[in-house]
């Protein structure tokens, strides 16, 4: 058990491209353990990624189950990703984001409705699951981490732009 | 720190937001919060601001008039102690889109009927589209619920208004997820 403290925005690890894990050894294991106790202290959090607690590698761990909003759609509890990459998406939704590396702010973000995310689990067994609604925006939001994208390079829509219009 | 909410508003044209904050940067100012838009021809800004060498508003004295020169109408409030800081809501926030053919009190009526029942609007926009001959207008508001009442309820409200403005209303929740 091990709770790592959360970087904060504008550590630069933050900004970097995460380097894939190789070999699934003990490191590997902690750090996935590391990252489900410090999702699991932060309280509110349905997520994090390596890189938010100092760690350059390709893992993040998404657990929606808890959360007041997640747990009435359908979703896959904890998950834990070695490598995970979005292969297929489909649609798109705007959700206000938040993140425990940039406090007190949220963005209106437009994510993809639905993904279909490969990793290597736990037991380093490939997974590969299709998801939607909330558990999406969160894999989607975590992954993003591990290629140095904040929500803040996401915001899409500042509130006025429903009103522009075309030029004649 | 004595904090001051600085209003700004003028004819819209490139280079107002730079004259105002180089004035800002040059006087030693800091900006803590600030939201500005184009309504009608007008760019407004609203800034809250604070500058470590200034507690009165006296203490201003010409750093602005180069704007008002510039035709722009400037406008301070001195902030109460604390009047800096947004406070803690607790409760869902929900986006009300209204929008019909333009008609008198439209915005009245809605806001009335969440203030009366004590929902905090946190930010509206309103806007007159159309052309001159079916004139419609659109109102977009996000409002916090308190803690007790559920979107449902809210929903049910708005039907009721609906029918006596026969106007469009619909209302959603904004689901805020921290990640
Ligand atoms: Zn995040």
């Amino acid at each position: 058990m091990a709770v790592k403290q959360v970087l904060v925005y504008p550590d630069s690890r933050l900004k970097e491209i995460c380097a894939p894990i190789v070999s699934f050894d003990e490191a590997a294991e902690q750090l996935l353990q590391d990252l489900v106790d410090t999702m699991v202290d932060a309280g509110h959090s349905v997520g994090i990624a390596a890189p938010q607690i100092g760690a350059l590698r390709r893992a993040a761990v998404v657990d929606v189950s808890k959360s007041k909003l997640g747990k009435k759609q359908e979703n896959h509890g904890l998950l834990q990703m070695v490598n995970p990459e979005i292969i297929e998406k489909e649609g798109s939704q705007v959700v206000r984001e938040g993140c425990m590396s940039v406090p007190e702010y949220t963005g209106n973000v437009t994510r993809s409705e639905s993904i279909v995310v490969q990793f290597l689990d736990q037991n380093q067994q490939r997974q590969i699951i299709r998801t939607e609604g909330f558990e999406a925006i969160a894999i989607q939001h975590e992954l993003d981490h591990l290629d140095g994208f904040l929500f803040l390079d996401r915001v899409s829509s500042l509130k006025t732009d429903l009103f522009r219009r075309k030029q004649k | 720190m004595q904090h001051f909410a600085l209003t700004i508003i003028g004819r819209d044209r490139p280079g107002i937001v730079s004259q105002v904050t180089e004035i800002l940067f040059q006087g030693g100012f800091n900006i803590a919060d600030s939201s500005s838009s184009i309504l009608g021809g007008q760019f407004s800004m609203i800034l809250i601001i604070s500058n470590p060498k200034i507690a009165t508003q006296e203490e201003f004295s010409d750093a602005f008039k180069p704007l008002e020169e510039n035709n722009l109408s400037v406008f301070i409030r001195t902030l109460k102690p604390g009047g800096e800081i947004r406070p803690e809501q607790e409760g869902d926030l929900c986006m009300i889109s209204v929008y019909g053919a333009d008609k008198p009190g439209i915005v009245f009526q809605v806001a009335k009927e969440l203030g009366d029942r004590n929902i905090n609007i946190t930010d509206l926009n309103t806007k007159l589209v159309g052309d001159k001959q079916n004139p419609v207008y659109v109102m977009m508001l996000e409002a916090m619920l308190p803690v007790d009442t559920e979107i449902e309820v809210v929903e049910n409200w708005m039907e009721a208004l609906k029918q006596r403005l026969q106007v469009d209303i619909s209302v959603r929740s904004l689901v805020v997820m921290e990640l």
